[in-house]
């Protein structure tokens, strides 16, 4: 069979006595570069061990999350809407935006397009609350949910400037009497 | 030496290679329908069985089993014999193993889309099938190294240690991550659970990428390459080196696929280092294929099986070092559950696998029917549109998954995050899965070319269904001379020992990781106030496992930031305890499901609103690529198998109390009414008995049990236990005993006993402390995850008091 090979004269110099069906073999080292890459991969492997668990400088991964979530608060102060800025919004720009949010924030899935309410959701658009009458309230609602009745909260999703301006957008719809209203749920408010 | 005659057996190889076009042509046509129904959703056709969730698993089965597995036994049929001079063991066990694998991937179709599902990737298949694929892998090895024995070469070449690596491989993973407690036909229960279930199915799974898509693939290079290029094989040491150090450290790497997810450091920190230790094996393999080439590049050039081959050594080469990168943990939060790990696979799948059995059919087949091969420009053609095909399928996933890891964790200035809906990330990705497919159609186009080119060049030749061949027979040599004979020389020639050591130094790795996930109790801390599933909720689990919702749901959450505010608190490991099987998942096309039912946690839904979206997804959210799972609401849960899957789980150690079976259905009722009457209040009509409500208790039970109900943020803080000074007066428990049996019997009982899975008031046993104080608040604020309701509105302090003297003083003496 080596008679056929060609290029015996440039590359076969070490050519073994193994034949199998005609396939020989070289007797070649490995290239050094390959099992460079090997050892320097075994001393990561070492290297990580040690970092992680015999020398104990690594942190677990709870201690991970807890050091790089801590970094996280430090870094978003998150801002806060509190006492006397808890007021309902009534300028055009602000409504605006929380109709965009209303969109945004998949809420009429639930509550309908236009807040008429559906199978899910109670409407927006009339004098009857479920969960209070004062604007502090709707804003409770949107921040924290009634998780029970399915209500999310937005409180991980929203700011609270942006929650107000939801809000706002819902208390806005009042009378504006969407085709398919659902009927009234919870207390009349004055 | 009078040479002996023979007859090489060239009818199995044929039957082997046509099972591998034919089942190479569906593989990859479920593969693009299933892009499809990722890019456009209409393709899941309404139809309860071509979902996405049935035909993924159809998908990467019938890639992986039907068209690699027979292009394996082809490949090692036709070349075993040839480097062993002769013919194979015996001729009824290469029926059946023909045959017996056929059947497999039939049956698995057919099961796949039914819904009978094990869920465990590439393992889906249920517990009979499991059993036939033993038992036909076992008639493989009995055939091969019985081939072995009677060979008449005295040293085993190198392709075949690949081979017998593969048979012990393949057994030993098969058998181990299979084992389960059948409760049909049709449905099992791994003997598994969470992470201990998580860390055997990634042994596995990862190793059948390493035992079923690479090994066996070596060694057909090992054969083919130097074949078809007519060149000597470059390094035989590096061959050795190469081979037993990959077999050793590939069956450690498993637990890369679990990085960050709910498992001990030391088996994440194990998956890390051990994949990085296997760059240079496996590059030892593309190296000594692509040197082996030396002196034969002219002829690269125009042939087009050596081009496929050097495509495929080089696809291989990418990968192998692109897969130990995805395991160092900082590089895998991006890559796992994005479409980087998709592009991986298929780059691998597609270039390596697919590039190398195309090289070998394109050398084989004239080879095999004596003739020429019909067209090498038709089969230069095939090759660019493959090579473009792989391009264009991997280059958008790339760039979906970074995009979308990009908007996963992207923070506004205020510290919110900039995507809090999922599927805005998703949406934002889906042109480049309309890309890809354009991608996969090329692929088949080629594919297609080559059947076409095959199918000519047969036609123009035939086979010899028995080829004459003749050798000398072998002379057994007896003791080494260590002066003449390396240890490994000698190996060679001994098969059995061979095969034996291969064994040890394969099962080394499995042992280390899976005994201690088993056996050391302080690997899985367990919870408390985690409980098992209720008879409902275990359905609505059957059920989520059998559609196959894993394939684009994830159930676990990482411990990142941007994790754990869209999701809720990360994963522990205790949590899983009564998974049997894990669903923690592997891509995320959906979003994580890990705390669907953490009441007040961003992801709960109640019941009404999952009632509208297993109807109709697109309806909750227009743009929402899920299938419509409105058979829910048609199909009842055989109620008959509900006390067998509660033994089947006492068997496997979750802790229901005894008899439990028989009330379990009674049980099933209630919680089932409950929803109900829920989904009443939303004017929807379902009788309790339907998949849907099981599918609402599951989504409920989902991640709840870690903390009790948290409303606002006023009572993250634990408030001041006031000293409660038990009233033990007769008049007391009068008042107590009145109030009980009005208010609490309902649920523990007349007499404290406790009804199914609300607890017993009478043992010692409490959920949330003994001390008066906590009884005391248990009542007053409840457990609104466990069902517990407040009564703080309903009762009297005074009266509160009172029932909790009663039930520590009289119920629980």
């Amino acid at each position: 069979m080596a008679k056929e090979i060609k290029d015996t004269d440039r590359y076969d110099e070490n050519l073994m006595d193994h034949d199998y069906d005609g396939i020989q073999e070289l007797d070649n080292p490995p290239p050094r570069w390959i099992m460079a890459i090997f050892y320097i991969t075994i001393a990561f492997a070492i290297i990580y061990g040690a970092y992680y668990f015999w020398l104990g400088v690594g942190d677990s991964q709870d201690a991970e999350y807890a050091r790089k979530s801590a970094r996280h608060d430090q870094e978003y102060q998150i801002k806060s809407v509190s006492g006397n800025e808890l007021a309902l919004l009534t300028d055009a720009a602000d409504i605006a935006e929380g109709k965009a949010i209303f969109k945004d924030m998949n809420c009429f899935a639930c509550h309908g397009t236009n807040g008429e309410g559906n199978a899910i959701g109670p409407n927006l658009i009339d004098d009857y609350w479920l969960h209070g009458c004062e604007f502090a309230d709707v804003f409770n609602v949107i921040k924290n949910g009634e998780p029970l009745k399915g209500m999310t909260a937005f409180k991980g999703q929203l700011s609270d400037e942006k929650i107000q301006k939801v809000g706002s957008y819902i208390v806005s719809l009042k009378g504006s009497n969407p085709a398919n209203a659902k009927a009234p749920q919870g207390d009349r408010c004055e | 030496m009078e040479n002996q005659k023979f007859y090489y057996d060239n009818k199995i190889v044929k039957l082997f290679v046509l099972a591998t076009i034919i089942w190479g042509v569906v593989g990859v046509i479920v593969g693009l329908l299933i892009a499809l129904q990722l890019a456009f959703p209409v393709f899941n056709f309404d139809f309860e069985y071509t979902t996405f969730g049935r035909m993924r698993p159809l998908h990467t089965n019938a890639i992986i089993f039907a068209f690699v597995g027979n292009a394996i036994f082809a490949g090692v049929y036709y070349s075993l014999q040839k480097l062993l001079k002769a013919r194979m063991f015996n001729d009824v066990l290469s029926k059946i193993h023909f045959w017996g694998w056929q059947l497999i991937i039939v049956l698995a179709a057919v099961t796949f889309a039914l819904g009978i599902s094990t869920s465990k990737e590439y393992a889906e298949l249920e517990w009979p099938i499991d059993i036939l694929i033993t038992l036909v892998w076992v008639v493989f090895g009995w055939n091969m190294i019985g081939t072995i024995v009677k060979r008449r070469v005295q040293h085993i070449y190198a392709a075949i240690w690949w081979y017998l690596a593969t048979f012990l491989g393949v057994a030993m993973l098969h058998v181990v991550n299979s084992l389960e407690l059948p409760i049909s036909l049709t449905k099992s229960y791994s003997i598994y659970a969470g992470a201990q279930d998580a860390v055997v199915q990634w042994w596995y799974g990862h190793n059948a990428v390493a035992f079923f898509l690479t090994t066996p693939f070596l060694g057909l290079m090992y054969y083919y390459l130097p074949k078809a290029a007519n060149r000597p094989i470059y390094s035989y040491k590096l061959s050795i080196i190469h081979f037993w150090s990959l077999i050793f450290l590939y069956m450690w790497a498993g637990p890369h696929h679990l990085l960050y997810q709910a498992l001990p450091d030391w088996a994440q920190a194990l998956g890390v280092t051990f994949s990085i230790m296997l760059i240079a094996p496996s590059w030892g393999g593309m190296i000594n294929g692509l040197l082996t080439l030396r002196g034969a590049w002219d002829r690269v050039r125009d042939n087009a099986s050596l081009k496929f081959m050097v495509v495929a050594v080089t696809a291989y080469g990418m990968s192998t070092f692109e897969g130990p990168m995805m395991s160092l943990k900082f590089v895998n939060q991006l890559t796992h559950f994005t479409d980087w790990t998709i592009a991986h696979v298929h780059i691998a799948g597609m270039g390596w696998n697919a590039g190398l059995v195309f090289g070998m059919l394109y050398w084989m087949i004239p080879k095999l029917f004596r003739t020429k091969l019909f067209s090498e420009k038709l089969a230069n053609l095939h090759f660019w549109i493959a090579t473009l095909a792989i391009l264009i399928y991997a280059i958008p996933l790339y760039w979906a998954a970074v995009t979308q890891w990009l908007m996963w964790h992207e923070y506004t200035a205020e510290g919110f995050l900039a995507y809090p809906n999922f599927l805005e990330t998703l949406t934002q990705i889906l042109p480049m899965y309309t890309v890809r497919i354009i991608g996969g159609t090329l692929f088949l186009i080629g594919f297609l070319i080559m059947v076409y080119n095959l199918f000519k060049t047969m036609k123009s030749g035939s086979v010899e269904d028995n080829e004459l061949a003749e050798a000398p027979a072998l002379v057994i040599q007896g003791r080494r001379n260590p002066l003449q004979e390396t240890v490994h020389r000698w190996v060679e020639r001994r098969g059995v020992r061979f095969s034996i050591w291969v064994f040890i130094v394969l099962a080394i790795g499995g042992a280390a990781e899976i005994l201690p996930m088993i056996f050391i109790k302080s690997n899985i801390p367990t919870i408390e106030s985690v409980l098992p599933y209720t008879p409902l909720e275990l359905e609505g689990r059957d059920i989520y496992v059998s559609e196959g919702c894993h394939t684009c749901h994830s159930q676990v959450v990482r411990p990142f930031r941007w994790e754990t505010d869209r999701y809720g608190e990360y994963s522990k490991i205790g949590e899983f305890v009564y998974d049997h099987p894990y669903q923690w998942g592997s891509r995320r096309t959906g979003p994580d499901l890990a705390r669907a039912g953490y009441v007040g946690g961003p992801m709960y839904k109640n019941a009404a609103w999952h009632y509208n979206h297993f109807k109709n997804p697109q309806k909750m959210n227009e743009q929402s690529i899920m299938p419509k799972y409105d058979w829910f609401a048609r199909k009842d849960v055989d109620l008959s198998m509900t006390p067998k899957k509660i033994r089947a789980m006492q068997i496997l150690g979750v802790p229901y109390p005894e008899g439990y079976d028989e009330v379990a259905v009674d049980d099933y009722m209630k919680q089932a009414k409950e929803i109900v009457a829920d989904l009443k209040k939303s004017n929807i009509d379902i009788e309790p008995t339907k998949e849907m409500v099981a599918m609402i208790a599951y989504m409920h039970k989902l991640g709840g049990d870690i903390a009790p109900l948290q409303l606002d943020e006023g009572t993250k803080e634990p408030a001041p236990q006031k000293e409660i000074t038990l009233l033990s007066g007769v008049e007391d428990m009068g008042d107590a005993d009145e109030v009980f049996t009005k208010i609490c019997a309902a649920c523990h009982g007349p007499s404290g006993k406790g009804i199914a899975t609300f607890p017993d008031l009478t043992d010692a046993q409490w959920i949330n402390g003994n001390s008066p104080s906590d009884v005391y608040y248990s009542i007053r604020n409840g457990n609104a995850v466990k069902g517990m309701i407040p009564y703080k509105d309903q009762l009297s302090d005074k009266q509160i008091i009172q029932l909790t003297s009663y039930i520590l003083l009289k119920l629980n003496k």
